[in-house]
């Protein structure tokens, strides 16, 4: 399988206000949001991002349409390396990537029409073609399971699930090779979401997409995605196939995360409520928390092979083999 | 258990008992429907979940039990809300205001919007002190004040609590808001907890976090709990009972167990169908089709008809009464009531 999108040693790094915030402090006024990540969307695969609130998996997503430059690291998009400071580079990545993001309402212009928020994107990416116009939109709102009269519709005037459709229209009105998925379930009811993912599905298909999956919710990623990553205070911490990593987690703090998953029963809650101590400043970023912390942990672990495919960035599987 | 209520209870009668509320909105478009016939009876010491989808009425429900809907534009046409045996209905603003907070106490969704953007955490939290010095007549030093700020962030498991208590809500993350807002309802010791999607949109470590600290929070101090949320799911965690609305009806009703064992309601089938099962190899979930109906513009009949997959003629015409379908279980469905 060949990558669509490869992401080498990825550093992103935010200034700091003032004399520190209290995530990921790590060095002087400045805050990596992401470091030293490396992962690859293959073609054809969904590969899930999983983390908790700050972890970094939105500053990711970010990366990938160009809102945000990288520190450190290599993109490549189709086997070509992507150059942050080139405008037409970035045009390239955004012609080919598209995005929907978490918050149907402050995605869409309020004031705009449907018909005008598709247009907008025709027009963004040289696209607009005046006489292909209607048949155009007709069939991408038809793909994303949205009436044709919605066209004349205002965001308003739609549900939350409507909304989100719109932005997967605006996404794929150009073709695109990769979509982002950034939490795009998240503000829905459970009802809607399970038509939005039936929706997202059924469209990687037909339109030979490839997606980057975001979000914290597991039970969503794991249904969605083929490839999971596990993100920890900006630090990819595993990385592997996702029924392995869901049924075998070898990192503790992917052990945590799955022994948390919701499932439909009276839960016991008998294990122990920790407070929230944050990622360690030195070492290994989830020691300060972590139940199997040892000698090694302060200082900072590289990725080990520890399954088929499977890479997870603790010390405990030293004897494996290191990825770098 | 606190003893902040106006009147003694004496144990036997549930600590709330609703009776065929029925209520209406006055809006532009006329007067509107928002809950119809809902009756439900909740014991001390219960968890009980009230689940739907987005304008099934469920919070307008947790609103009214706390008499915190104006009248007009909402109107009362049948019903009664029995607190501890009072009829709420009866009180006046200035009874009603003696029962929040001691009485029945509610945590909104919106921890951002529910919190004073210009109040630190301990001035917040002083707020709801003082409801309770009210209503139990305490004296309190500043230092017990102090004390009982850092008992409650303490047993919500916030790490450095006297630092918590110098933030400005902006200056925390969601989580952390949301167990201010939690605490800022503890804190005055109701007898009754009304908890509006409190866990929605956080993460699921953090929403296992709080789901296990309300559990405990009721094993410890028998706080009756309401728990308002569109997740099933998270539900099923903590509730004792689940309560199943729709179009501001109540379509379902049983023990938590029981309830997702066998669901009787084709509504709260696919309720459960919608919530993601298995892997990338899984085929499409049997999600309800269509979205909750606009409650000014409902169908006839069963409310649920359009988007039922089980649906028979008589669904179109008749709706069906919310009936014990068998022992601690009520429904309201045809197919449930021909067995």
């Amino acid at each position: 399988m060949s990558s669509i999108v490869d992401v080498e040693n990825l550093t992103v790094t935010f200034r700091a206000r003032g004399g520190g915030g209290f995530l990921f402090e790590r060095g002087k006024n400045t805050i990596n949001a992401v470091e030293d990540a490396t992962f690859h969307v293959k073609d054809g695969e969904t590969f899930g991002l999983a983390g908790e609130t700050g972890s970094g998996k939105s500053t990711i997503a970010r990366v990938l349409v160009g809102l945000y430059r990288p520190r450190a690291g290599i993109i490549k998009l189709l086997g070509r390396e992507i150059n942050f400071r080139n405008k037409s580079d970035i045009a390239y990545l955004r012609r080919n990537v598209g995005i929907v993001f978490q918050d149907p309402v402050g995605s869409l212009n309020p004031r705009l029409k449907v018909r005008e928020i598709l247009k907008e994107a025709l027009i963004a990416a040289k696209a607009f073609d005046k006489r292909e116009f209607q048949r155009r939109t007709e069939e991408i709102l038809e793909k994303v399971g949205l009436r044709k009269s919605s066209i004349e519709a205002y965001p308003r005037e739609l549900s939350g699930g409507e909304k989100q459709r719109v932005s997967l229209a605006r996404s794929l009105i150009v073709p695109k090779k990769l979509l982002v998925l950034d939490e795009p379930t998240s503000s829905l009811d459970v009802s809607i979401q399970a038509q939005v993912l039936n929706t997202l599905r059924t469209l990687k298909s037909e339109l030979a997409l490839s997606y980057l999956f975001i979000t914290h919710d597991i039970n969503v990623i794991k249904y969605m995605s083929n490839t999971l990553g596990i993100l920890y205070y900006g630090k990819l911490v595993e990385v592997g196939p996702t029924y392995d990593v869901v049924m075998t987690p070898k990192h503790p703090y992917t052990g945590k995360l799955m022994a948390n998953v919701l499932k439909l029963e009276r839960a016991e809650h008998e294990q122990e409520v920790l407070a929230d101590l944050g990622p360690s400043a030195t070492g290994c970023i989830y020691s300060k928390v972590c139940p199997q912390k040892f000698e090694k942990c302060t200082d900072p672990p590289p990725m080990f092979n520890v399954g088929p495919r499977q890479f997870a960035a603790c010390h405990l599987y030293e004897n494996s083999k290191a990825l770098h | 258990m606190s003893d902040g209520s106006p009147s003694s209870s004496d144990g036997k009668i549930p600590l709330l008992k609703v009776e065929g509320l029925t209520q209406d909105f006055a809006t532009v478009d006329g007067r509107v429907r928002v809950l119809q016939n809902i009756s439900m009876q909740i014991e001390r010491g219960e968890i009980v979940g009230i689940v739907g989808e987005s304008g099934s009425g469920k919070s307008t429900l947790g609103l009214a039990i706390i008499g915190l809907l104006d009248s007009p534009p909402s109107e009362i046409l049948s019903g009664s809300i029995l607190f501890d045996g009072r009829d709420m209905l009866k009180l006046d603003a200035g009874g009603l205001s003696h029962f929040r907070g001691p009485g029945i106490g509610m945590v909104f969704q919106e921890s951002l919007a529910a919190l004073n953007p210009v109040y630190k955490t301990e001035s917040q939290l002083k707020e709801s002190i003082e409801v309770l010095r009210k209503a139990q007549r305490l004296e309190l030093t500043d230092s017990a004040e102090r004390d009982m700020m850092l008992e409650i962030l303490s047993d919500l498991r916030l790490d450095k609590p006297e630092v918590v208590l110098k933030k400005y809500p902006h200056e925390l993350s969601g989580g952390m808001r949301q167990r201010i807002s939690i605490a800022m309802a503890i804190i005055e010791k109701p007898r009754l907890l009304i908890l509006d999607e409190v866990t929605t949109g956080l993460d699921v470590y953090v929403q296992n976090r709080i789901l296990g600290l309300l559990k405990e929070l009721n094993r410890r101090t028998g706080t009756t709990m309401i728990l308002i949320t569109h997740d099933l799911t998270v539900a099923s965690q903590i509730c004792n009972t689940l309560y199943v609305m729709y179009a501001g009806r109540l379509m379902e009703e049983g023990r938590t167990e029981d309830l997702i064992k066998a669901p009787q309601h084709p509504y709260s089938q696919k309720l459960m169908a919608a919530i993601p099962q298995g892997f990338a190899d899984a085929p499409a979930l049997p999600a309800p089709t269509g979205e909750a109906p606009d409650i000014r513009k409902l169908p006839s009949g069963c409310k649920f008809h359009p988007r039922c997959h089980m649906v028979m003629e008589k669904c179109e015409t008749e709706e069906p009464p919310y009936i014990e379908t068998s022992p601690g279980r009520r429904s309201s469905c045809w197919l449930a009531q021909k067995t």
